[in-house]
């Protein structure tokens, strides 16, 4: 069992897109994949043509068991399944706040799922709070994405910076580089910079193609509607990736 | 989980009109067939089917599941089909069969092609809320093939249960009835004409007390010479080593029972037959020592030291190359004149009806008493010959017990059907203890003797033969030593099975039935 967390402090960076994409080329794998909308724009959920629903909102949500349980619904791929999310999840915030422990409660509300998943895949929304912290808690390993601009490398100094002072494994922090223009001489001077800078970028970038944004229209991951697209392949590369760095070998020191 | 439900479909069944009427509540979308063929497997003697396993393959891939189950327990990628155990890729399927398969090749069945026509069912977001998948299975590719079964599923989909139980009862309304998940595997073998389990080489045999004893003679020789036959004609496809074994077993069985199911047939033919079976026999004694070599290699090399086990493989090839030459031997034995006439007699025999003229003084005796008298005096001779090496320790006694041994043995298993099951089987699963033990010491002293003659036949060159001779040393070492364990434990094996408890119930069994001069008396 490995969970993943699609994760950004920087916003409209292509979360949402690579979590539904990742977690619908996992479960064609054969491995049982859960995706867990943890955006209260509910776009993966919205992706999935699945009604932005939890069981009592936010509050079965940080209670956990059952309601969660309940929550999850089948969606039209095999092996796939979602957690919904749900309009109160702004709240989510604040209702770990009032809470004790109140940094690793995701994790504990994760737990039930463990057993049933091989792949737990968080698609988180924009946070650097204490949302944040559960999300670090709760993972085996965060994938960032990157878009080459300099204010999204800059935050994602930020948010390093963070994991160190706050004692995260900055080495389970990987990134990839998202919505990539070939064409602009600064994106591909930018990736060459950061791929020196840092020691978990993936070799696989997400090009900025109009076939991912049609995902609105058809509701569905890229590989269905357009499986030879240079999207579906973008993303095939970048699950190759994901599935050699940081779900085989698997890796002892894990399940903590 | 989700439980999928199985329907059958009514007769005159259309689908088309069906998906039309439940496309006026729900949006149906329909998706490409699915056409697979898979292939089923089992050894010969059925060994999966027996163990309640379902082994096939599909594609590039190899499952395993419980019949009428469509979960599997293990699956994985295979690149070709394996045949034994040996060749399959590590793994649980390996260690899960390993214990079942053991030597037996795995043969194909019977092929079943599926198709499967999925319907997704959605919502007004076009969401799939329930799957409804169509199913059939025919036994050949071709279109006009006959059906071996043909249904509906009901798949839900998790988080849409109100969906689901109203296409339940859209599916009630329609006339399509729930049906218990049943295996088409039994369906395809069934036209295929194979029967699950038919085959065994255990003796299954079911007597009458009151039987006459000649004619229960010929049912037992009836079924051992239906073994032989059957494995008679496989032993030619050489498909594995266990159709000379359990042919083997089955000529030795029928000597047995012409030597032990005493005065049933006139004592010329039962001579001739002795005689005859003996010469049978014969033939693939070479072929199955050698078998039985080759079987062992792993175990051998595990004996030796490591630094000696790359030497032993001249002897190996050796053996090899011999095997081959037996093997022929065997062949050209069953297809001899000689062979063909002993065989066609003795099933004549076997068929022919009863002659009351000069009949053998056992022939009209109720089978229970011969029975009864037999497996007690054979008995008696197995303690007796026992005790005598307890005091002598002589080897040459462990030779005469064993033989004993296995005369009782086939007697009660010819016989199991006369007495209570229960209690025979304890007393034969005893027995079979002690004839482990006296087995494995024979083996050991046949096997120690082999490998030092055979160093004579070795066509090495100088070099490699001194140091295949010293691996060759090494494990006669090991044997010998192995040989004296089991030589040691024999006192207490012996003592168990001839301890007071097993003696009353061999008398309660056996010895209870025989009354002096009354030999008609009956179980009750």
């Amino acid at each position: 069992m490995t969970t993943l967390a699609i994760y950004s402090n920087k916003g409209g960076v292509g979360k949402t897109a690579a979590a539904v994409n990742l977690s619908y080329l996992a479960a064609q794998t054969g491995a049982k994949t859960l995706l867990c909308d943890l955006d209260p724009q509910s776009s993966a959920t919205y992706y999935f043509r699945i009604k932005p629903k939890l069981r009592s909102g936010t509050k079965g949500f940080i209670k956990g068991g059952k309601q969660v349980y309940k929550s999850v619904k089948g969606t039209d791929y095999d092996n796939l399944d979602l957690l919904p999310a749900d309009f109160s999840l702004r709240n989510l915030d604040a209702a770990f706040y009032k809470l004790r422990r109140s940094k690793k409660r995701l994790k504990k509300i994760l737990n039930p799922f463990r057993v049933e998943y091989d792949l737990i895949i968080l698609d988180c929304p924009v946070t650097i709070s204490i949302l944040a912290d559960n999300i670090l808690n709760a993972v085996d390993y965060t994938l960032v994405p990157l878009i080459p601009t300099t204010l999204s490398v800059r935050t994602y100094r930020q948010l390093l910076a963070f994991c160190q002072k706050n004692r995260y494994a900055v080495d389970r922090i990987y990134a990839f580089f998202s919505m990539v223009d070939r064409h602009k001489k600064m994106h591909k001077e930018l990736m060459a910079a950061v791929a020196g800078e840092f020691n978990g970028v993936l070799q696989s970038f997400i090009p900025y193609l109009a076939q991912i944004e049609k995902m609105g229209i058809h509701r569905e991951p890229v590989a269905v509607f357009a499986p030879r697209s240079v999207a579906s392949k973008s993303y095939q590369n970048l699950w190759n990736k994901v599935q050699e760095t940081m779900l085989s070998p698997v890796r002892s020191d894990l399940g903590r | 989980m989700l439980k999928n439900l199985q329907y059958k479909l009514p007769d005159g069944y259309d689908e088309k009109q069906f998906m039309r009427k439940l496309a006026d509540q729900y949006p149906i979308k329909k998706e490409p067939t699915i056409s697979e063929r898979f292939a089923i497997y089992d050894t010969f003697d059925w060994r999966l089917f027996n163990k309640s396993l379902v082994l096939y393959g599909c594609g590039h891939k190899l499952f395993l599941r419980k019949p009428a189950k469509s979960m599997s327990i293990h699956a994985i990628e295979i690149t070709s089909v394996p045949v034994f155990i040996w060749d399959f890729p590590d793994g649980g399927l390996k260690r899960h069969l390993a214990p079942i398969l053991r030597m037996r090749a795995l043969l194909k069945l019977v092929e079943v092609y599926s198709r499967s026509r999925p319907y997704r069912v959605l919502n007004r977001d076009e969401k799939t809320v329930a799957r409804l998948v169509y199913e059939d299975f025919r036994s050949s590719g071709s279109k006009n093939a006959p059906t071996l079964g043909a249904h509906l599923w009901l798949k839900p989909v998790k988080g849409y249960p109100k969906h689901s139980r109203i296409l339940v009862k859209r599916l009630a309304e329609a006339g399509l009835t729930k049906s218990k998940e049943e295996d088409i595997y039994i369906k395809a073998l069934e036209l295929a004409d194979k029967k699950p389990g038919s085959y065994s080489a255990k003796v299954n045999i079911q007597l009458d007390p009151d039987m006459r004893s000649d004619e229960a003679a010929k049912v037992i020789l009836r079924f051992l010479l239906h073994v032989i036959r059957v494995n008679e004609t496989n032993i030619e496809k050489d498909l594995d080593t266990e159709f000379v074994h359990d042919y083997r077993v089955a000529i030795r069985r029928t000597r047995s029972a012409l030597g032990q199911i005493q005065y049933v047939f006139p004592a010329k033919t039962t001579d001739r037959f002795k005689k005859d079976f003996a010469f049978v026999g014969k033939l693939s004694n070479d072929l199955r020592d050698l078998d039985v070599y080759l079987l062992n290699e792993a175990t051998y090399k595990a004996k030796l030291p490591p630094v000696l086990r790359d030497d032993i493989d001249p002897l190996f090839d050796h053996l090899r190359k011999k095997r081959s030459k037996a093997f022929q031997k065997v062949i050209s034995g069953l297809k001899s004149k000689k062979y063909e006439k002993i065989l066609k007699d003795w099933e004549a025999l076997l068929n022919q009806p009863r002659q009351d003229d000069g009949a053998a003084p056992n022939a009209a005796l109720p089978i229970i008493d011969l029975a009864c008298k037999r497996i007690y005096k054979k008995y008696r001779s197995v303690v007796k010959a026992g005790n005598l090496i307890l005091e002598t320790a002589e080897d040459e006694m462990l030779h005469v017990l064993r033989i004993h041994c296995k005369k009782l043995r086939y007697l009660m298993e010819f016989f199991s059907s006369l007495f209570a099951r229960k209690k025979i089987n304890v007393l034969i699963a005893q027995l079979k203890k002690l004839q482990d033990n006296l087995g494995d010491f024979n083996d050991l002293c046949v096997q120690e003797e082999y490998l030092l003659n055979i160093t004579k036949e070795l066509p090495t060159t100088q070099r490699q033969l001194k140091k295949t001779l010293v691996a060759i040393g090494s494990l006669v070492g090991t044997l010998g030593r192995e040989r004296q364990m089991v030589k040691d434990a024999f006192a207490e094996t012996f003592t168990d099975f001839a301890s007071p408890e097993n003696k009353k119930l061999f008398q309660e069994l056996f010895a209870s039935q025989i009354q002096p001069g009354q030999a008609g008396t009956k179980k009750d």
